[in-house]
């Protein structure tokens, strides 16, 4: 295991020189959520939805919304892109020739921007409660590993989107297309009881329904849809279900690539 | 991997432009061996065009030093890939003793190194030490031997005062050399270089020499793909073309 961990912490020590050699990165990364949490505090002071039951009214049921969008656009949003700027540099073919291999290869290539992502989160939320009053709950720690569990329930959506760029190379078009579709039916800007009744099974049917269910209550006391026995649940459900045929799916892929000569191409 | 006793060459020594290009092996009689056996291997790209390779099959033994040429497009590159585990063959195999590219642990992987056509593969951004780290884990070099073969590799390449400078801002011949070191680094038994004279200058290609004849020294194989004759290792053991799918001998 030693080498494995070792390689590893390679390709996230990789990723971290990567991104701090590109110093107004950093910068923006603070910039783009300060700005979008100005925004919706702002827009809350004209919504008196009775539908929103959070202490914290619309300000602080969708900043939460907001925080779980950041953390999917820097983890599953950017992973296609990671990949494919991986397959056009040459570098995967690292990954390829290498002990590590492939699939390791790009496992490791997705855990600093989760990383990154969680941070992001946590510096959204301090953002929110010093500038802006934000109510943060005492439970709020648990949100920590209820985001970690989330996290893992997504994984299985990143693998599907890299196995896509590994077959196809291009599928940024679909990531937007995903995020966009799971913010509406996880209600993430609005809650789900708003949504139409023919859309409304899509929110049982994916892992964000439940997460941002249990992290509103955790982060800022919204009462919980369903009990957070049955939140946790399902989200062990998803993680059980789909981290599996992910990883699996990701394994088809580049195998594909590696028997048709595709994997060189990009 | 093995250890190593004797120090390898290093680029230090005096030479001026226009010294005479490398003459590998010398080193030792190549013994019965086999080390990397490619057989029958079949690619066929997608369309309506004949197989790049039909049944091709070499073996290169402990100690050889092969060169394979042939005119641009004719499937030099896509057997090296294969040969290196990037590409899976449609038909035929390919094995290191016995290992193959589908051995669990990346055990097939961990002896090949690979260098592959053109200028890529590299992390831009990061410095010459850290890639050359970088690629020492992923080829799972213990961690007690990291730093000393990374330090190695610097020193046989002649990149020790490159070592803390960006590879993105390097000559392309810099590039080179610190490509080639990455496919030196972990110690391989198999080299497999495509077109690795891109861009040395000719101290660059008497260094690369004197380190395919250290590690055909120590038992390792090479296999040196070049689409010009003058570009290959002047004494190689075998010299074949590839045309039309095959393998033929040139002496």
């Amino acid at each position: 295991m030693r080498p494995w961990r070792e390689a590893m912490w390679g390709i996230v020590r990789r990723d971290a020189i990567l991104f701090a050699s590109y110093r107004t990165q950093f910068v923006s990364q603070i910039l783009g959520p300060l700005f979008t949490i100005t925004l919706f505090y702002y827009i809350s002071h004209l919504l008196t939805a009775k539908t929103i039951h959070s202490p914290g009214g619309y300000f602080g049921f969708v900043i939460v919304g907001l925080v779980i969008v950041q953390i999917l656009t820097l983890s599953l949003g950017i992973m296609p892109i990671t990949v494919r700027q991986e397959l056009v540099s040459g570098t995967i073919e690292r990954f390829l020739v290498s002990a590590h291999g492939p699939v390791n290869g790009i496992l490791g290539t997705m855990l600093f921007p989760l990383i990154n992502a969680m941070l992001t989160g946590v510096l959204m939320l301090g953002l929110a409660t010093v500038i802006f009053g934000l109510p943060l709950a005492a439970t709020a720690v648990l949100a920590i590993p209820v985001s970690l569990l989330g996290m893992l329930a997504f994984m299985p959506f990143a693998f599907i989107l890299v196995a896509l760029v590994m077959a196809f190379k291009q599928v940024t078009s679909a990531t937007q297309f995903i995020i966009a579709g799971l913010a509406i039916v996880g209600g993430l800007y609005f809650p789900i009881a708003v949504l139409p009744g023919w859309i409304r099974w899509a929110s049982e049917v994916q892992p964000l329904t439940p997460a941002t269910d249990l992290l509103r209550h955790l982060l800022v006391n919204t009462p919980l849809a369903h009990s957070a026995i049955v939140d946790l649940l399902k989200l062990v459900g998803f993680v059980a279900l789909l981290l599996p045929a992910g990883f699996a799916l990701l394994r088809v892929a580049i195998r594909y690539g590696q028997r048709t000569g595709t994997v060189a191409e990009y | 991997m093995s250890s190593i006793t004797p120090a390898p060459p290093t680029a230090t020594s005096e030479t001026t432009p226009g010294d005479d290009l490398p003459q590998v092996p010398g080193a030792p009689t190549p013994t019965m061996k086999p080390v990397l056996e490619l057989s029958d291997l079949y690619h066929r790209w997608k369309g309506p065009k004949p197989p790049v390779l039909d049944d091709v099959s070499l073996t290169l033994r402990a100690g050889e030093v092969t060169w394979i040429g042939g005119r641009n497009g004719v499937g030099k590159t896509t057997l090296l890939r294969l040969a290196a585990g990037i590409l899976l063959p449609q038909r035929g195999s390919v094995r290191i003793g016995e290992f193959t590219p589908s051995s669990r642990g990346g055990r097939y992987q961990r002896q090949i190194g690979f260098l592959s056509a053109g200028d890529r593969g590299l992390q831009a951004r990061m410095r010459v030490r850290q890639q050359l780290d970088y690629w020492a884990r992923l080829a799972y070099v213990p961690r007690e031997r990291r730093a000393e073969l990374v330090a190695s590799s610097l020193r046989r390449f002649g990149l020790e005062e490159l070592a803390e400078r960006r590879v993105d801002r390097m000559s392309m011949g810099q590039r080179q050399r610190i490509r080639l070191a990455m496919a030196f680094l972990h110690e391989p038994r198999v080299l497999l270089l495509d077109g690795p004279r891109n861009s040395l200058d000719a101290d660059g290609y008497r260094v690369l020499g004197e380190q395919i004849e250290w590690v055909v020294g120590r038992g390792a194989v090479v296999l040196w793909c070049s689409p010009r004759g003058e570009d290959r290792v002047l004494a190689c053991d075998a010299g074949y073309t590839l045309e039309e799918g095959r393998l033929e001998r040139v002496e």
